[in-house]
């Protein structure tokens, strides 16, 4: 080989290998950082106010008062191990109180919730989220955000009044694509202050090794009723793909992610699609066979035949009456794109064809920055090839409009919004609960792939942090 | 060089093949299982396969095929072309070109037939190209060379 030659292969090789090296450095994320100090602002067409100063507020000053006592107390145990499932089936995977799902929280609303964590073997420490529920920000149980993750042997309390009356679960946000997929989870319902004369059932679904299950339950699942009683049966999807809802008997849709549809009229032969982390409240008439995928159902009194999934889907864009908003979503403060797309690239370090944000990929994504009291709105559209569940934690937006067409039916709240390919919502909310939330997908592997941003009120701080030496890893 | 060159291309050959036996293995194994095991599928438990992949035999194809396919074969593309810079095979540089080329399709396709199936077929019968163009980029290492392999002055 001539030198020429030689030195025509090293520059070739630079030429290759260089633009990588360099991609791969810059991706690299340090052992620990802030998540304040990721990626880039975006004011959303707001004022630039704000950001650190002397009147900062930390997200652990966001609690209930400390004073009051807990109306209704839990103690959570955390386990790594082998179980069985109310079916029978045994899985390895992680358990609360020896069981998984675990216990369900119920309360009345305006009740104090207090429950205690305790993380009994559990290596890579966990966490809880309420899923759901617009807690204060510092009980929001996202490690590296609003908390360290509890490690083995530790415990943390977590105190939120029931606000809301709904459907809501609970789960793991430490290392929560792993931990939730293997059952480090349970419903939370918040009952209302009078009693329903419905009977009241809950089928919390999730997938245990490629195995549906309702309540750890597999196959038709049956709920004794008698005939006529009439039936609210509350679906909570804890997988991370939507789940198709349908039934031979007539439904009504009465609320979803934890509010009331408006004037909810009867569905006929046609499925729900429950978005991934997402919750709906059917109300039946036994006897009913309410199917949840293809795989499990919830029969409410005497069993009947399984019926054909429709292929019509409810769409809650006119679904109901509309009523009216408590703000004013045409009169927005900040306007925010969350533009999902697909890219090949480096994400700390691995290469992928990854999930990006307007462009961007994880860490180098917005920070979508509002005031308490600003009317947002957030455009967002999927072009990334894939459906996404897409949850903003600590609040409820409501859907203004689907590919350019409006909302007319009852108002459509969400904290779990299914975006498929090619769709572009629009949804409003009232920035009402500071702090610093997460606005991921809840297909939690895509959120562990870099598809998370985050909501950060100006003047909040959190003295967390993130990175693999911090031992916090919350997606 | 010469040899290694060789050897990487024939690895390359090697693991596409490897690559369509697992994909056939997980699908046969799917089957069975939806149609033997009354297993079921849908989005939501395909979604959950990373951290807690399903039991049946064959499941093991569909992450090995991924991780195969989306880091370990084009790794060894990218070092093919580079080594192919040193090694004078003759055309060595142009078929290491050609599989690297084909690789990145190959990936492409494979990931854009989530959102269009009908690239699985291209994904198919590209997979039988980049076999011939590591097989023919072997072929070329061992009965050509350029000139001496050692560095002259």
């Amino acid at each position: 080989m001539t030198k020429r030659r030689y030195l025509v292969g090293v520059l070739a090789t630079l030429a290759i290998v260089g633009p990588l090296a360099y991609l791969w450095q810059q991706s690299r994320m340090p052992g620990t950082y802030n998540v304040m100090d990721m990626g880039y602002v975006d004011h959303g067409g707001g004022p630039t106010t704000g950001g650190h100063h002397a009147a900062d507020v930390s997200v652990d000053d966001l609690r209930v008062q400390d004073d009051r006592e807990g109306d209704v107390t839990f103690v959570l145990t955390a386990r790594e191990e082998r179980f069985e499932l109310a079916s029978g089936r045994s899985v390895n995977g992680f358990t609360v109180n020896g069981t998984s799902p675990g216990p369900t929280i119920t309360a009345r609303v305006g009740e104090l919730v207090e429950v205690t964590l305790r993380n009994e073997n559990v290596p890579a420490g966990v966490t809880i989220h309420w899923h759901g529920i617009d807690v204060p920000n510092s009980q929001d149980g996202v490690a590296g955000i609003t908390q360290d993750a509890v490690r083995t042997g530790e415990e943390h309390v977590y105190r939120f009044v029931a606000e809301q009356v709904g459907t809501y679960w609970y789960h793991s946000h430490q290392v929560s694509h792993r931990q939730v997929v293997r059952g480090l989870l349970g419903a939370v319902i918040v009952l209302p202050a009078e009693p329903d004369d419905r009977l009241d059932v809950t089928a919390l679904a999730h997938t245990y090794g490629g195995v549906r299950t309702i309540n750890g339950e597999e196959g038709a699942v049956t709920v004794p009723a008698t005939s006529g009683q009439v039936t609210r049966v509350r679906v909570i999807n804890t997988d991370n793909g939507r789940i198709p809802v349908w039934s031979g008997s007539p439904y009504k849709v009465l609320a979803v992610d934890g509010y009331d549809v408006n004037e909810p009229t009867t569905v006929n032969g046609k499925l729900y699609a429950v978005p991934a982390g997402g919750r709906v409240d059917l109300e039946v008439v036994a006897p009913a066979r309410v199917q949840i995928g293809g795989s499990t159902a919830l029969v409410v009194g005497e069993d009947s035949e399984p019926v054909r999934q429709p292929r019509d889907t409810v769409d809650l864009l006119s679904y109901g009456s509309p009523a009216e908003l408590p703000f004013e979503a045409g009169a927005t403060d900040r306007d925010f794109d969350y533009r999902i797309g697909r890219r090949p690239g480096f994400v700390d370090g691995v290469p992928g064809f990854w999930w990006s944000i307007n462009g961007h990929l994880w860490p180098d994504i917005p920070m979508f920055t509002v005031e308490e009291g600003d009317v947002v709105r957030f455009r967002i559209k999927n072009s990334s090839g894939e459906i996404h569940p897409m949850h903003l934690h600590g609040h409820h937006a409501v859907v203004l409009s689907r590919n350019g067409e409006e909302a007319t039916g009852s108002p459509w709240w969400v904290d779990s919004l299914d975006v498929e390919d090619g769709e572009e919502y629009e949804i409003a909310f009232l920035a009402d609960n500071p702090g610093l939330w997460a606005d991921h997908c809840h297909n939690l592997n895509h959120a562990a792939e870099g598809l998370i941003a985050h909501l950060m009120y100006a003047g909040v701080t959190t003295p967390y942090e993130l990175g693999d030496d911090s031992g916090n890893e919350p997606d | 060089m010469q040899k290694a060159y060789k050897i990487l291309a024939h690895t390359i050959a090697g693991l596409v093949t490897i690559q369509a036996a697992v994909m056939v293995f997980a699908v046969a194994g799917l089957f069975y299982w939806i149609e033997e095991d009354e297993g079921f599928l849908d989005k939501g438990v395909i979604e959950g396969w990373d951290a807690d992949p399903p039991t049946w035999m064959g499941a093991i194809g569909v992450p090995i095929h991924g991780m195969s396919g989306m880091f370990l074969i084009p790794l060894l593309g990218l070092v093919l072309l580079i080594i192919s810079f040193f090694a004078g095979v003759r055309g060595g540089t142009k078929w290491a070109g050609i599989v690297l080329g084909l690789i990145v399709v190959q990936v492409a396709l494979g990931l854009f037939a989530h959102g269009a199936p009908a690239l699985g077929l291209l994904h198919g019968i590209n997979a039988f190209l980049l076999f011939y163009a590591a097989i023919s980029a072997g072929r070329a290492a061992k009965t050509t060379s350029v000139d001496e392999p050692a560095m002259v002055g």
